[in-house]
């Protein structure tokens, strides 16, 4: 039997229709990135630099394209008001994008509930602290004459009426409501006369009440993550390094926090203001209490 | 042909494309659409419009209205100003009593007695003037506040401790089975600006809540009272911060069983500008009409606060003899009077249908007689003492007998003494403005007057009505 002869026609046809467009495919095929699930962390209070280190995580999951899902893994007592909004909105454009899925670790209460409200879906553990839905600020004082400092109107100095400013926390803990409500839908079990007593509930009867989803770890959340963003083979990375190289979070920011006399930090925030922020009982309290 | 090798090359170009993405994805997700709270809508929630006050003319019911400052009370006057401003406009003086060891002598002539906040407990002695107050038609108002308390800071420690206002004041109001409990309502769904800022729309049938549809309380304890009449209630999500629950026998207000305490859990109401929320304005000048509308019983051992009208008719009776150290003896009782605004007039004829001072002494005569029937005493002119209900057998030398008969028409203080001598003196003791001095029960009392000498009981000094500036009136009986 004769075997053809192979002609240089058919080797540079064979290498034109054949070869040059499988390797390009491989070319480009390498070339498509590794999808990624990127975590952000916050491991602090809620306040202008960690608000400002998270946005730009989300941010940085939003323009690049590998960042597939992302994972917001959390243990925080919440913070200011105007951060957590200012981080929850930033949250709300990625996840029209992009699945955002919430581990708590120790703790979501206040304000960083306020944020993982508005992800996918929300894991925690069994005794990880969360809810404590509710708006906390100290009252401005009643106005009176202060000699040596001249203003030019009478809440010039105080802010607000002591009333119009305990009416605009209710209106602050309405959108807080609603926020809830619409991140969790027909996921939320109970209603506002149970959610709005500001309590904080352990990860186990927070699933009973429908304020998280499941019970799990944050590889748990990562594997839930990839599920919605329907990709396997991932990568998990940390976006802090990426985003912010000179990031702020997981350091405690000492100026958050009020200090004692000894330089303790206190659970409380050093200056006045509006707050969707924890405080946990102070042993002075618990007496009055009692 | 071409055609064909087209196809070939697009298949090889995309299938190792095609093998990385399968690798990688599983298909393509699809986003739901992100909605967030609508900010832009969200409002202060506002306070319910106050509801007009009537315009027309008050009855001027007069009265004495003591307000406790005795007790480290919570409170600065101008937080209670909407209530003692309708107070004054019904014609009644007020008073704030902040010295301690004065309740008692303040009673005498208060027609209400009414307690904010305080700090500190009752006295034994405060408890049993309270009481004996009431039980003769005076009213007791309370108002406790879960928003204040005394703070007690340990020097050493630094520690902190909350004493709320209940437990000063919750062994007084044991004696009228009234209980404020330590705590506060709340209501998470239908409240007035904040959770703890309540509404209260179901009353109990009673003056105090008439015209009331709603009324609010900004940081309100629950207020109970088994045996009396709880008048403001919440609807059913109106919770106590102690059970998180709802009890129907805890409101914010209870009227004891007789009527005669009242007790608030809450006086914030009172303070500007929420008292003019709601219905809140027509609560307080219903309980201005409940403070000034008593019926007080008059006692002796409120002399000189015992007479109902501002003149006294002053009647010696037949065995009387005005000698000039009784005249003097007078004119210092009448002066005495004069500093409660009340005078004397001296009449030669029994007075009827008016307050009066009848003047006899233990030997019986015909005009005498009529006055001290009532009291079931016999007058024996050949014997040394008197028989009295209660005192047993009672030496005619060196006392003095009081008796006091109050009337609807007119009160009566019955002074006898064994001769004119003795019943100057028992005048001039009188003088001083106080029968501390005198055995006291009930409506009759002794006073040792020694052996018809200028012997008399020193008498205390009490505290002088202040407060006001106005010197006070007796509080009328009804």
């Amino acid at each position: 039997m004769k075997v053809p002869e192979l002609k240089w026609e058919q080797v540079q046809r064979g290498l034109l229709w054949i070869a040059l467009p499988l390797l390009i495919g491989i070319l480009i095929a390498t070339a498509i990135p590794k999808p990624v699930i990127g975590v952000i962390r916050l491991e602090d209070a809620i306040y202008a630099a960690t608000g400002q280190d998270l946005i730009a995580q989300i941010d940085y999951a939003m323009e690049h394209p590998e960042v597939r899902a992302v994972v917001l893994a959390l243990d925080s007592p919440g913070g200011t008001v105007v951060d957590t909004e200012s981080v929850y909105l930033e949250l709300a454009k990625l996840r029209a994008k992009k699945p955002v899925v919430t581990a708590v670790n120790g703790m979501a209460a206040s304000g960083a509930y306020y944020l993982s409200s508005g992800t996918d879906y929300i894991f925690a553990k069994p005794t990880s602290e969360v809810g404590n839905i509710g708006v906390i600020g100290y009252l401005p004082p009643s106005p009176f004459i202060y000699e040596d400092i001249i203003s030019t109107g009478p809440y010039k100095l105080w802010g607000s009426p002591r009333d119009t400013y305990l009416r605009e926390i209710e209106m602050i803990k309405q959108g807080f409501f609603q926020a809830v409500t619409l991140g969790r839908g027909d996921r939320l079990k109970v209603g506002s006369d149970v959610i709005l007593r500001g309590q904080i509930w352990t990860g186990t009867e927070a699933l009973r009440l429908g304020i998280i989803d499941q019970l799990g770890t944050e590889s748990d959340a990562e594997l839930k993550a990839a599920q919605m963003a329907k990709v396997w083979h991932y990568n998990v990375i940390d976006l802090a390094p990426l985003a912010v190289p000179n990031s702020t979070l997981n350091v405690s920011i000492t100026g958050f926090f009020a200090k004692n006399d000894q330089g303790a930090l206190l659970p409380y925030p050093s200056q006045p203001g509006l707050y969707m922020l924890f405080i946990p009982p102070l042993p002075t309290q618990a007496q009055e209490a009692q | 042909m071409n055609r064909k090798w087209i196809w070939i090359a697009l298949v090889l170009f995309l299938l190792p494309i095609a093998a990385h993405a399968v690798w990688f994805y599983t298909g393509i997700p699809v986003r739901p659409q992100v909605k967030t709270p609508d900010y832009k809508d969200m409002t202060m929630p506002l306070a319910p419009l106050s509801t007009p006050q009537s315009q027309d003319k008050l009855t001027q019911l007069g009265g004495v209205v003591v307000f406790d400052g005795a007790h480290t009370n919570q409170y600065q006057p101008g937080e209670i100003q909407a209530l003692t401003d309708e107070l004054e406009r019904r014609g009644a003086s007020v008073e704030f009593d902040t010295v301690a060891g004065t309740l008692a002598n303040r009673l005498k002539y208060a027609s209400t007695y009414v307690i904010v906040s305080p700090s500190v407990g009752f006295s034994s002695d405060d408890i049993h003037s309270i009481t004996a107050f009431v039980k003769n038609g005076g009213r007791l108002l309370v108002f406790t506040d879960a928003t204040r308390g005394l703070l007690s800071v340990d020097y050493f420690t630094g520690a902190q401790t909350l004493f709320p206002d209940v437990n000063a004041i919750n062994p007084l109001l044991a004696s009228f089975d009234i209980t404020v409990n330590n705590d506060y309502l709340y209501n998470l769904t239908e409240n007035e600006g904040n959770f703890r800022n309540v509404y209260f729309d179901q009353f109990s049938k009673n003056e105090l809540t008439f015209g009331l549809k709603e009324v609010a309380f900004y940081g309100t304890h629950s207020v109970e009272s088994p045996s009396g009449q709880v008048l403001l209630l919440g609807d059913d999500k109106t919770l106590s911060s102690l059970t998180d629950a709802h009890s129907s026998a805890e409101g914010g207000a209870v009227l004891n069983s007789d009527g005669n305490v009242l007790v608030f859990g809450d006086f914030t109401f009172l303070s500007t500008p929420y008292n003019g929320v709601a219905d809140n304005a027509t609560l307080i000048a219903n309980i201005a009409d409940f403070v000034l509308g008593g019926t007080r019983q008059h006692m002796l051992a409120d002399f000189p606060y015992i007479f109902n009208s501002k003149s006294v008719q002053v009647f010696p009776t037949s065995n009387i003899q005005m000698t000039a150290e009784m005249v003097g003896a007078l004119g210092g009782l009448q002066a005495a009077l004069k500093t409660i605004n009340t005078d004397v007039q001296v009449t030669d004829s029994a007075p009827v249908h008016s307050d009066a001072i009848i003047l006899g002494t233990f030997t019986s005569s015909d005009d005498l007689l009529p006055f001290i029937k009532p009291f079931g005493i016999s007058l024996d002119k050949s014997s040394d003492y008197v028989e009295l209900p209660h005192f047993g057998k009672v030496g005619t030398t060196g006392n003095g007998l009081l008796l006091f008969q109050p009337n609807q028409s007119g009160n009566t203080l019955i002074l006898l003494a064994d001769t004119d001598t003795d019943l100057t003196t028992l005048l001039t003791t009188l003088s001083s403005g106080s029968i501390s001095g005198c055995i006291l029960q009930d409506n009759m009392g002794i006073c040792s007057i020694g052996s018809g000498s200028s012997f008399s009981v020193e008498s205390t000094p009490e505290a002088t009505p202040s407060g006001s500036g106005t010197t006070p009136t007796p509080t009328p009986a009804g």
